[in-house]
């Protein structure tokens, strides 16, 4: 063999096939929006945490002296308080970036709780089916059955008005399509033939479940989950709007809305900023949502 | 298909029974004395409590008593207003009207704007006016449609003085009997010249404010079914056989891509009920989502747990009736398990 040709490159060489994690990558990197969605979501939650340091005023200290200031690019503004201050003075900059905490919190709890929930039902009702699956399937139909905001106001009729009980409200309200999908898709791997091997060689349910049909469930309820939180955050801006969800002073985008939505003639900056925040969020949120679902499950289109 | 009648009609009752369920433990479940947020009083005399206790059967066992309540619900008694002491049924079905003529205006918007939006973007696929369609539809997608309301009165009723800011119509200048509710039937009925146009200027910013989510997922929903029918062999053939590109899209895949977008906008109805309560309250738009806002605010919890049951029977019968029509179009739904 000459030295030329060992430097070539043999045809037929086995190429390392991409990990999963690379495969995904270069997969999700192809949707441009995805990626700009993805920063997005960076930038914001990196706002939300390091809120005290990119401004110096507290979201809930009035400063009487700066009431009413529009934003700085409106004439009258001042560089001290970039977005302005709400009527009471409180500096609106703060309130947005210390409000993305909240709707973060709440997006990313109702995301969680439900998710996690909705696998141990889902699997329960794939693995047992029979009277539970049905009692269950009934129960989720009528969560169904009731607009979700409607329901989500029942809710909190009962449990009351607070950060809290918004996500309790939300995830009770969100539970039917996580648990539903977890259902139907092990339903489907439930048939396929590695389960029944597994079965064969004794693999007690509990880890067949978790360790051989949950992987495979898996790519729809990520995606489920990641949009899951865009409609989660959306829902609590609703209840905040209404006067139902997270309390004032909290700096909430909905319940921010709520208290400057008579100021629309006088103020209409005041009333623009925390709904801009809100679907700037939300968009960027979906964005990434949907190149996750293009990356991760082809065939799973949401409308 | 009886079968299938017998069967779908049977799955709504354990439905129906967990949904009378959830509302009956609603009033025992709101915090404070049941009696006293039944009445809407405070500070009644021990005596009397006892005796509207015994009088609202209080004193009865649960079971009895949901009993009772189920009863009421099938002789059409779904509880009375503490605060206007009428029957939760009146008070609803007097503003329903209004509910539905938003609704119904939303949702024709979403449809005559989304469907054609959708096989525009699914023929142009990857071009300039796909990617801005679909950046729209997915704003939609992700507006708050509370501050949404907000943005557009500001815009059209403060800056442009185009549009009126709330209600339905210009009470003072139209006022007439609403024989049907619905004020775009009214105001013509009524003869009066400019009511029409005055009832209709009031609807065109509720009506898009609710229309921009089922718009937005109708949009997305067409193209994507839209791009799935283009790839069929049958859409191959009729351009292979020379129809126009235009009659190919409009007459052969347009029907096939639609069905998938139909079944989208039958689940809509619990979308726009839902945004109704926001919508209405925004517009102060008098619909059954406004009041049931305000019977929260005012603790009249009858009048909220009638009315949630209420919109909740509707929800359910119409889906039944989108399942139903679904089997009567596509005999494959009624032999599914």
């Amino acid at each position: 063999m000459s030295a030329e040709s060992a430097n070539m490159p043999v045809i037929g060489k086995p190429v390392a096939p991409p990990g999963p994690f690379a495969a995904f990558w270069s997969a999700f990197a192809e949707n441009k929006g995805a990626v700009i969605g993805m920063v997005v979501v960076l930038l914001i939650v990196f706002a939300g945490v390091f809120a005290p340091l990119l401004t110096p005023y507290d979201p809930l200290i009035q400063y009487r002296d700066a009431v009413k200031l529009p934003p700085v690019w409106v004439e009258g503004g001042m560089w001290s308080h970039p977005l302005g201050t709400d009527p009471l003075g409180r500096d609106m900059w703060a309130r947005i970036i210390y409000g993305s905490r909240l709707s973060i919190f709440i997006g990313l709890s109702v995301m969680i709780v439900s998710t996690f929930i909705g696998i141990i039902i889902g699997l329960i009702c794939a693995y047992r089916g029979g009277i539970f699956d049905v009692i269950v399937l009934r129960i989720l139909d009528l969560i169904m059955a009731i607009p979700d905001l409607v329901l989500a106001i029942m809710i909190i009729a009962v449990i009351g008005p607070n950060l809290t009980n918004t996500i309790v409200a939300i995830t009770i309200v969100f539970l039917p399509r996580y648990v539903r999908l977890v259902r139907s898709s092990a339903q489907v791997e439930l048939t396929k033939d590695y389960v029944t091997a597994a079965r064969v060689t004794g693999v007690r349910p509990l880890r067949l479940m978790l360790t051989s049909v949950l992987p495979n469930c898996l790519a729809p309820v990520i995606v489920q989950a990641a949009l899951g939180v865009s409609d989660a955050l959306l829902e609590a801006a609703g209840l905040g709007f209404l006067g139902l969800g997270a309390q004032p002073p909290a700096p909430e985008w909905g319940s921010m809305l709520a208290d400057t939505k008579d100021l629309i003639t006088s103020n209409p900056w005041v009333m623009a900023m925390p709904g801009i925040a809100i679907l700037i969020t939300v968009l960027a949120i979906n964005l990434m949502g949907d190149g996750l679902r293009d990356a991760l499950d082809p065939r799973l289109r949401r409308s | 298909m009886l079968r299938f009648l017998i069967k779908r009609l049977a799955l709504t009752i354990p439905t129906f029974v967990a949904l009378m369920f959830v509302t009956f433990m609603l009033l025992r479940l709101v915090p404070g004395d049941p009696i006293e947020v039944r009445r809407g009083e405070r500070g009644i005399s021990p005596e009397r409590l006892a005796q509207l206790r015994h009088e609202m059967g209080l004193d009865q066992s649960v079971l009895k008593q949901f009993w009772d309540y189920a009863w009421a619900i099938f002789h059409g008694d779904f509880g009375t207003s503490i605060i206007s002491k009428t029957p939760v049924t009146t008070e609803f079905f007097h503003l329903f009207p209004a509910t539905v003529e938003l609704s119904l205006c939303a949702g024709l918007f979403a449809v005559i704007l989304g469907v054609p939006a959708g096989m525009f973007a699914a023929v142009k696929r990857g071009s300039v006016y796909d990617q801005a369609l679909m950046t729209s539809a997915l704003t939609g997608y992700s507006m708050p449609i509370f501050w949404w309301g907000l943005v557009l009165i500001l815009f059209f009723s403060n800056m442009l003085h185009l549009t009126p800011v709330s209600g339905r119509i210009d009470l003072v200048k139209y006022y007439y009997p609403q024989p049907t509710g619905f004020l775009l039937i009214d105001s013509l009925l009524s003869g009066k010249p400019g009511a029409f146009a005055d009832a209709a200027r009031h609807l065109i910013l509720p009506t898009i404010v609710l229309g921009t989510l089922p718009l937005a997922v109708i949009a997305r929903m067409t193209r994507s079914s839209m791009l799935e029918v283009l790839e069929e062999d049958y859409v191959r053939t009729a351009r292979a056989k020379g129809l126009s590109p235009f009659r190919v899209v409009s007459l052969h895949a347009l029907r096939n891509a639609l069905i998938p977008v139909v079944t989208a906008i039958g689940l809509q109805v619990s979308t726009l009920l839902a945004g109704a309560v926001q919508t209405e309250t925004i517009f102060s738009w008098p619909g059954v989502g406004h009041w049931l806002i305000a019977s929260i605010n005012r603790r009249d919890y009858p009048a909220l747990q009638g009315g949630i049951m209420l919109i909740a029977i509707i929800v359910i019968l119409f889906n039944l009736a989108m399942d139903l029509l679904s089997g009567v179009i596509n005999p494959r739904v009624r032999h599914e398990r």
